[in-house]
């Protein structure tokens, strides 16, 4: 075990220290910060309007996440100037005409109008109670929330897994390649060399996803978009995590069994590629869950291993899972690890010290 | 003491091969404790797979590597140094790290492996080098790094694989000069190497492996002993015949007279060659390695 922890900590140590790293984190952290401000960038509205002789509408109970700034005018020759120069988007002159410049904002539009009406017929003694709405859909009032949340996570998992799990072939070459793995054989197991790298590369991937979502929580609390997020947020985080934890210890252990096959850092692109491409595909996979996180498709794949290291997650985050769906689907994921750590050590122990050609994984599987 | 006995392996063949390949065929040797062993042999001889397998990077298909009358395990082997021969480090690995990082795995304490990592660097001249990336070292210097990693653990047994292969003649000094003080120091030693006159020079005893099998193993005066010691007599101007009945062969080279001879009365025959001529050199001539080598893999 001591040994395992050596090869690890030199790994966490060796990669938090490059340049890479720093950057890396720093870049997607502030991605991610900037995402969660983006709707109150661009999705909170707010409209400079004027008044020429007249009274300013109360649009704000009409529309409460929209900010309104009012100007007052002398007359109309100042008001329609300010238009031109787009200092306002609207003035209302004698409480009966709009000035824009061009068409009106429809919403803008439709609210005046509305707000007039009402102004109007209140002033005349007709009081109209304001539609009530009602959703039938569970948790609608979240949906924007959590598809949103969902896309994002579904991003941050497959860059981290695809960067991590690439990391752990890289390593391994490195060691096969150099033969520095026939000094670390000497007094390592094969099994504490591929733990402790996969332990210590993973590491340094959960390192960068709680910074991820860190910075994603308090950039979103910040912002404002927190009050959208749907309650038991911090029971997401905590599934996300341990999602995460079960789909790279499966695809770096595979990630490491194939890599060892290999001898030259040139050689790793192919011999991943039926790696590459399931990762490839369980992130397509689901990202389109987050578009239909209810259908029969996000259903079954939430149970097929290592798909449903993602899709899971994903499908927690966008709607309701019940429970026994989550610890089902865990325990086949739990068990496809087990086979992978076995199979994938068996054969990063009898390929490891080949160098040379490349190994078929047949023969290696084979040979005694 | 470290015993070598009988070890065989062959390796899969590939499809053009299918029969495989022998690597070794029944190595047997011995190594006492502050003895240095020269492993010499030609290409593909077996070498590097018999150290490999006593390393335990290798599992030979039978025989038995014991040490200090045990079958060798894992942990005993976690203190023996090994420097193999394709040489392997962490190129962008800093050198005190590197070596303080071996000498963890090693067993080490981290304050064990500090100290032993500031001595190494010291003694092996790479004070200057120490906070160097591997890959910014000259070659030299690198092999004086894999040197260290196989020392910082003070290793009860070292087995090197052709240490001094592309070393200048200082740094082959260096390196047999750190091994001379380890072997001193009770532990034994096994390196290979094609520098018949090193081994020559640095080992108490060698052994010869050639296709897989040991066929001469001793010391060198041992192997000597085997082979016949040849007599070889300078005369100058002999009278014509002074060799006649005598074994062995006569050169000439103008008027000076080369008799190589063995399995004779020494004595006789130099008082023959005085009566002769003038005798310019008399000596007994003991084979060299090469000679010997060559004799034994012939
Ligand atoms: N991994 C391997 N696969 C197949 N053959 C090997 C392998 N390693 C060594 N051999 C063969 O075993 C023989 C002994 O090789 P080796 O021990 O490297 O010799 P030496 O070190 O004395 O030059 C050679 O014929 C070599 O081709
Ligand atoms: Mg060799």
């Amino acid at each position: 075990m001591n040994g395992l922890m050596l090869v690890a900590r030199r790994e966490i140590v060796t990669q938090v220290r490059t340049k890479g790293f720093v950057i890396g984190l720093l870049v997607t952290v502030l991605l991610v910060a900037a995402v969660s401000f983006l709707p109150m960038i661009m999705g909170g509205d707010s409209y400079t309007l004027g008044t020429v002789n007249s009274q300013q509408l109360p649009l704000r109970q009409a529309a409460p996440d929209t900010e309104f700034e009012w100007r007052t005018f002398p007359d109309e020759e100042a008001a329609k100037q300010a238009v031109l120069d787009g200092d306002v988007d609207a003035v209302l002159v004698d409480n009966t005409r709009v000035l824009t410049d061009g068409e009106i904002d429809s919403e803008l539009g439709v609210l005046m109008q509305s707000v007039n009406r009402e102004v109007k017929l209140g002033a005349a003694g007709v009081n109209i109670p304001p539609l009530q709405v009602q959703s039938v859909g569970a948790d609608a009032q979240y949906e924007g929330a959590r598809t949103g949340i969902a896309v994002v996570l579904v991003l941050v998992l497959f860059m981290l897994l695809m960067g991590q799990v690439t990391m752990v072939a890289m390593g391994v070459v490195e060691e096969k390649g150099s033969r520095i793995v026939e000094i670390l054989l000497s007094s390592l197991r094969p099994w504490q060399l591929l733990g402790g790298k996969v332990a210590g590369l993973g590491v340094v991937g959960l390192i960068n996803m709680v910074a991820i979502l860190a910075a994603g929580l308090l950039a979103a609390s910040a912002s404002g978009l927190a009050a959208d997020f749907p309650p038991g947020i911090a029971g997401l985080v905590a599934g996300v995590l341990v999602w995460f934890v079960l789909g790279y210890v499966f695809f770096a252990t595979l990630s490491a069994a194939l890599a060892s096959l290999v001898s030259r850092q040139e050689e790793v692109n192919t011999v991943l590629t039926p790696l590459t491409m399931t990762v490839m595909l369980t992130y397509f996979v689901s990202f389109y869950i987050t578009t239909d996180p209810t259908g029969t498709l996000a259903t079954v794949m939430s149970f097929v291993p290592p798909f449903s290291s993602m899709v899971m997650p994903v499908r927690m985050a966008a709607t309701e899972v019940p429970l026994w769906q989550v610890g089902v689907s865990m325990a086949a994921m739990l068990l496809a690890v087990a086979v992978v750590l076995a199979i994938g050590a068996k054969v990063y122990a009898r390929a490891v010290l080949r160098t040379g050609a490349r190994l078929k994984l047949t023969d290696v599987l084979r040979a005694k | 003491m470290l015993e070598i006995s009988d070890l065989r392996k062959r390796f899969a063949g590939g499809p053009d091969a299918p029969e495989g390949k022998v690597a070794l065929d029944g190595i047997s040797f011995t190594v006492r404790p502050g003895e240095m062993f020269g492993f010499v042999g030609a290409n593909g001889a077996g070498k590097t797979t018999t150290m490999r397998i006593v390393m335990g990077v290798l599992q030979a298909d039978s025989g038995e590597v014991s040490w200090q009358g045990r079958p060798l395990g894992y942990d005993d082997r976690r203190r023996f140094g090994y420097m193999p021969e394709e040489r392997g480090l962490y190129q962008k690995m800093k050198v005190t790290e590197q070596i303080e990082y071996f000498g963890r795995l090693q067993g080490l304490s981290a304050q064990a492996a500090k100290k032993s990592a500031t001595d190494l660097i010291e003694r092996l001249g790479l004070v200057e080098r120490r906070n160097d990336a591997v890959q910014a070292l000259s070659l030299g210097n690198q092999q004086r790094v894999q040197l260290a990693v196989a020392l910082v653990h003070d290793p009860a047994v070292l087995v090197l694989d052709e240490p001094f292969s592309g070393l200048d003649p200082i740094a082959v000094d260096t390196l047999a000069t750190a091994l001379q003080e380890r072997c001193r120091g009770g532990v034994p030693v096994i390196f290979s190497s094609h520098q018949l006159e090193l081994v020559e020079r640095l080992c108490d005893s060698v052994g010869i492996v050639s296709a897989g099998r040991m066929v001469a193993t001793g010391t060198v005066a041992d192997l000597r002993g085997v082979e016949s010691n040849t007599l070889r007599i300078v005369v100058r101007d002999p009278a014509p015949g002074w060799s006649d009945g005598l074994p062995g062969t006569v050169t000439v080279r103008g008027d000076r007279h080369i008799l190589q001879t063995a399995d004779v009365d020494d004595q006789e025959v130099l008082r023959r060659a005085m009566k002769a001529g003038h005798v310019e050199y008399f000596g007994v001539e003991q084979p060299t390695l090469t000679e010997i080598f060559k004799e034994a893999v012939a």
